[in-house]
């Protein structure tokens, strides 16, 4: 996937001056691979081969090395995604507790498939293994922040909080 | 040196060896698949499980080191069911596809599972989907659906060539190897990576579907392609005559040498060979009067080729001898110019391309025996010219008669009008060498050569390290081995009789030759041997 | 009710302040301990048998001997705050109500195992326990307990928060230090073991975030105290997480010997709405799972063990009559299915076609030798990959059908 046209993969100069902090912070540099690509998450809103062959390029990488590390990890998305991200945990407690009723309500109400973004260009909607939450089952991630004993009410209130 | 038991067997191996090599001195194998002696450990294939001492657990011996008491057992019932199991999860997702895989025949899991495997497949679910004949660059095509993911092949860019195109993405049974999208495999090197594949992932597309491997013998050599020496197996298909358009050297594999190429081979080596079953061959000798070439039989050119030689005197004669020729074909070589007194003799002729080099293997001087040729000493005799004087005193016609040998002057890095004025200048134009050049087409006399996989021979590295190749296939038509060719004409000069054997030359090169002093042709066996320090 | 410990702020709304953390004692004894001999702190948890609290369980202070003497280069202290292992949630509470405590805790064990430089390795879904826990590291330095001559020892020791960016993998200790450096989350082959060749190839400890919270208070109140707290082996207090069918899911932090019982019963309320009890899954999904006439059992390492599961990260989760094992199997193979790696082939390959058997089963479509298949695949896999992931799956794997054979049979159609 292409970045979309406009968007520049290229680092602020305040940008590039925290890459280097991040390398230095540690005794080899390509250590500091997942937080560069988080910043280049954050930057760029996803993962392109583009943002990756750019990355590479800061640690001397091969691409192939650094797209080994972007497929590997779950939170690095290689597609552009919602403004807002919403992760149903599925795993053992969550499940036991609702989450599927929780997802398939979700999905209605947002009538997109898990991996699937609005046409709003609003929210992702995924499913995900165990947040380490599971006295709040069921429970989601909501960007950054965690939802938990989730009721169909509940969750229309989140969703209409959301920007 | 620790001492160590495996299967009851006692062994010394030096500090540091691991327990497949250590195994391996003993005659014992212990099938692996990621292991590989020139690539870093990656304990992935989990298949080369030992018992050691009483550790309850298997071990994998690719990663263990011998130590000094150490009890290896390689063949015990839980060293057996373990293999058994390992074989089964190599297989779940692997694609029962022998029939149509370029691999089968020497496919590690199609001989593991008959040796440890054997056992009631059971999986009944859908495998895992991925890619399937995926080029990868030029040589390597990937099936990622037969991957067992041992990361040799990503080890290898990653360590040998130190360019990283390939790695492992995605995790769990959806990991494939792949390159960066868009990029490709085209490292100098690239199709080591056909070689250490242990299964039929990644295959050759030059080779692929040409030949089943079982109809394919094997003739250990030389590679030809420039100074370094590697050592070769040359594959060929003399059973099944009608498959791959009838060509018979059918691929080149590398063969180890510890001390010139170790397991690996570049590109333009392996496939370099191309010529060797090229409708270019020259088939028989011929004689051309005017624009007529007869063909002729070597009866019949030999003695009016050797007339030639001695109806100019010495000084009108130049012979451009070649260091893509053997040790013994420079040493009759040189015999018979040192017979007829001829001074303008040399093998130097600068190539118009100028070579590339790296710090792994390839060598700029993309000749096999430069060092064989200055060691036995084809340059200028006292007062002779050198290559290039030779052809600027044909075009004065101060050299009349010109033996060219293998060398397409047309290519050489000298002005090329120059060169065909020098060859039209020419009263005498004699020509030997395996394939058509733009030497070829003006010779009076054209001597067709074997090409090295035809014949037997040796030749000497850029360090001076003597190797021997050996014979695969039979020469083309009526094509000679440039010995035989130059000693037929010795004989027809007086030179005495034609050695029987290469062998022989070589014996008579080392009574005669300091730097090859002491070296038997026997004794060089697989791997060679250095000349004497100069 | 037992003394608590690590989380005895945890009620207080400012707990993760350090004013408050300095108030109820914190960082009070750490002159004191950096003035002792690092040998003596060492011998001292040896002596505590304080265990690893990630879930191996295995004793701190003998890993921490395995540091070879007099180490020329760097040692590196890596805090595992990867938590991951489903039914876990204690280290969360860590970063987020007692940051300082873990800081105080790295600063104590670094100066023991001769560290000058410790990372955080924190799961990249934790957002808000990671800017908690970094601004707590902002607010020691600006105290002088982190940085250079700390508290005028003479000690200096560096902390570098990480985040990690989605890999259940990363939690095991050789996953974490090939994401640390920067590389995909493949565990690394053992030996060299990472004391003695760890993260960037230096002699590393990697310990989980409540093990390490443990380290100032045995240091501070004396080995003897802190295993006196639990069994004969294991030492201490520990947060057990308690989720699933229970009337007051949390952590609880209690001493080790408590029993499974009294942690369900007792302590979290029981099961809501007088629901029976089935099955109790007692150290995270990788333990195996216990059913209900299985939990009169301590719940130390050696006391899950001999009842043949695992304390593992102490994820209590309750099941109740209604829970349908295969489905929960189906769920957990699931998850491993989606975890491996990918390194070795015996996880990789199998943890996938058990979920897709597992799945097939729960469809209605098993077939009867479906059952046997698992159980003979994950035990002739269990002890031959590279690290103790596929034997957490195996855990599950072969006790839901072990013990709830019948359940499963009867949606294997005839």
């Amino acid at each position: 996937m292409r970045a979309p046209a406009g968007v520049k993969v290229q680092f602020t100069g305040g940008q590039l001056q925290e890459v280097r902090r991040l390398q230095a912070l540690y005794p080899d540099k390509r250590a500091a691979l997942l937080p560069v690509l988080q910043l280049a998450q954050a930057a760029f809103g996803y993962i392109s081969l583009e943002a990756e062959e750019y990355v590479a390029g800061l640690f001397d990488l091969s691409p192939a090395h650094v797209h080994e590390v972007v497929t590997f990890y779950t939170l690095f998305f290689r597609e552009p995604k919602g403004r807002h991200v919403v992760s149903v945990c599925h795993n053992l407690t969550c499940h036991l507790l609702g989450a599927r009723r929780v997802l398939a309500y979700l999905k209605e109400r947002l009538g997109v498939e898990v991996g699937g973004t609005t046409p709003d260009g609003k929210v992702t909607l995924l499913s995900v293994e165990c947040l380490c939450a599971c006295e709040m089952a069921p429970m989601m991630q909501v960007d950054d922040r965690y939802e938990g004993h989730l009721t169909p009410e509940l969750v229309d209130r989140i969703l209409e909080g959301l920007g | 040196m620790p001492k160590l038991t495996i299967d009851g067997k006692e062994i010394e191996a030096p500090a540091g060896t691991n327990l497949i090599e250590a195994a391996r001195r003993l005659g014992i194998e212990i099938p692996h698949y990621c292991y590989h002696p020139g690539l870093s450990i990656a304990g992935q294939c989990r298949l080369c499980m030992v018992e050691i001492g009483n550790n309850p657990r298997p071990q994998i011996a690719c990663n263990i080191q011998v130590a000094e008491g150490m009890v290896v057992r390689t063949e015990t019932a839980k060293v057996l069911a373990t293999r058994q199991s390992i074989m089964e999860f190599h297989l779940i997702n692997h694609p029962l596809d022998c029939p149509v895989c370029d691999q089968a025949g020497e496919c590690w899991l199609q001989i593991y599972y008959m040796k440890h495997g054997l056992y009631e497949p059971r999986m009944m679910d859908e495998k895992v989907h991925k890619p399937k004949a995926v080029p990868l660059g030029p040589h390597v095509i990937l099936d990622a659906e037969r991957c067992i993911l041992c990361s040799r092949c990503v080890r290898f860019c990653d360590e040998i060539t130190g360019t990283g195109e390939l790695g492992i993405f995605q995790r769990g049974d959806h990991s494939e190897i792949g390159l960066f999208p868009g990029r490709e495999l085209s490292n100098p090197y690239s199709a080591n990576v056909i070689d250490i594949c242990p299964v039929g992932a990644l295959t050759d597309r030059d080779f692929r579907f040409a030949v089943r491997v079982w109809y394919l013998e094997t003739a250990k050599s030389i590679c030809p392609g420039c100074s370094r020496g590697c050592n070769i197996e040359v594959h060929y298909n003399l059973r099944r005559p009608h498959h791959n358009q009838g060509r018979r050297v059918a691929r080149l594999k590398p063969r180890y040498n510890r001390e010139v190429n170790r397991w690996w081979i570049c590109d333009a080596g392996r496939y370099g060979y191309k010529f060797v079953d090229d409708p270019s061959r020259l088939l028989l000798p011929a004689r051309r009067a005017d624009t007529q070439a007869d063909e002729v039989v070597w009866e019949e050119i030999i003695p009016l080729v050797a007339a030639r030689l001695s109806a100019y005197r010495p000084e009108e004669i130049g012979v451009l001898a070649s260091p893509q020729m053997a040790n013994e074909d420079l040493f009759l070589l040189r015999r018979l110019v040192d017979h007829l007194g001829i001074p303008n003799v040399d093998f130097r002729v600068p190539s118009r391309a100028s070579g590339d080099e790296d710090r792994i293997l390839i060598k700029a001087d993309k000749n096999p025996n430069t060092r064989g040729a200055e060691l036995i000493g084809l340059g200028p005799r006292p007062g002779g010219l050198d290559a290039r004087g030779v052809l600027r005193a044909a075009r004065e016609r101060r050299i009349k008669c010109l033996w060219v040998l293998h060398h397409d002057l047309l290519l050489s890095a000298w002005p090329e009008e120059e060169t065909r004025e020098a060859l039209r200048a020419l009263d005498c134009l004699i020509f030997q060498g395996s394939n058509a050049n733009g030497v070829s087409p003006s010779a009076h006399y054209v001597l067709p050569s074997a090409t090295w996989v035809e014949r037997e021979g040796t030749f000497a590295n850029f360090e001076g390290r003597v190797q021997r190749f050996w014979k695969a296939v039979e020469p083309v038509g009526a094509a000679l081995p440039d010995w035989e060719i130059i000693g037929r004409i010795g004989e027809a000069l007086g030179m005495g009789p034609l050695p029987a054997t290469a062998e022989a030359i070589f014996k008579a090169l080392a009574a005669e030759v300091i730097a090859f002093r002491g070296l038997s042709y026997r004794e060089l066996r697989d791997a060679g041997k250095p000349v004497a320090s100069s | 009710m037992a003394e608590l410990i690590l989380t005895r702020n945890f009620h207080r709304p400012d707990s993760h302040a350090l004013r408050l953390y300095q108030e109820t004692g914190g960082y009070e004894g750490l002159q004191r301990v950096l003035a002792l001999p690092p040998v003596t702190i060492i011998e001292t948890v040896k002596k505590s048998n304080l265990r690893g609290l990630g879930g191996a369980g295995f004793p701190t202070g003998v890993k921490w001997g395995f540091i070879p003497k007099g180490h020329p280069g760097p040692v590196y202290l890596v805090i595992n705050a990867d938590e991951g292992e489903p039914g876990t949630f204690k280290d969360r509470y860590l970063l987020e109500r007692d940051p300082h405590a873990l800081i105080e805790g790295m600063i104590v064990s670094a100066y023991a195992i001769g560290s000058h430089l410790a990372f955080v390795y924190i799961r990249g879904e934790y957002v808000q326990p990671w800017r908690r826990f970094a601004r707590a590291v902002e607010e020691a330095y600006a105290a002088g307990f982190l940085g250079r001559n700390i508290l005028g020892s003479g000690f200096d020791l560096d902390v570098v928060v990480h985040r990690g960016a989605g890999a259940y993998i990363c939690g095991e200790e050789t996953g974490l230090i090939s994401s640390l450096e920067g590389k995909k989350g493949w565990p690394k082959l053992k030996p060299p073991f990472p004391a003695i060749r760890g993260a960037f190839d230096a002699p590393t400890i990697v310990n989980n975030v409540e093990t390490i919270c443990h380290v100032p208070h045995i240091v501070q109140r004396g080995a003897e105290w802190f295993a006196a707290l639990g069994t004969a082996t294991q030492g201490g207090t520990r947060m057990y997480s308690v989720s699933g069918h229970i009337r007051q899911p949390g952590v609880y932090e209690l001493p080790v010997s408590v029993t499974l019982r009294a942690l369900i019963y007792e302590h979290a309320g029981g099961l809501p709405d007088g629901r029976r009890l089935k099955a109790v899954v007692p150290g995270g999904s990788s333990a195996p799972i216990l059913r209900a006439d299985e939990i009169e059992v301590a719940m130390d390492v050696d006391g899950l063990k001999n009842a043949g599961t695992m304390a593992g990260s102490a994820g209590v989760i309750v099941m109740d009559e209604t829970v349908s094992i295969p489905e929960a199997l189906m769920v957990v193979a699931r998850f491993y299915a989606h975890e491996s790696c990918g390194q070795c082939t015996p996880c990789r390959e199998s943890t996938g076609w058990i979920f897709k058997m597992a799945q097939r089963i729960v469809e209605g479509k098993g077939r009867k030798e479906d059952l046997d298949t698992i159980l003979d695949v994950a035990r002739r896999g269990a002890g031959t990959t590279i690290c103790a992931f596929y034997d957490g799956a195996v855990g599950p794997y072969i006790s839901y059908i072990e013990k709830f054979r019948d359940e499963f049979e009867a949606l294997i159609p005839k």
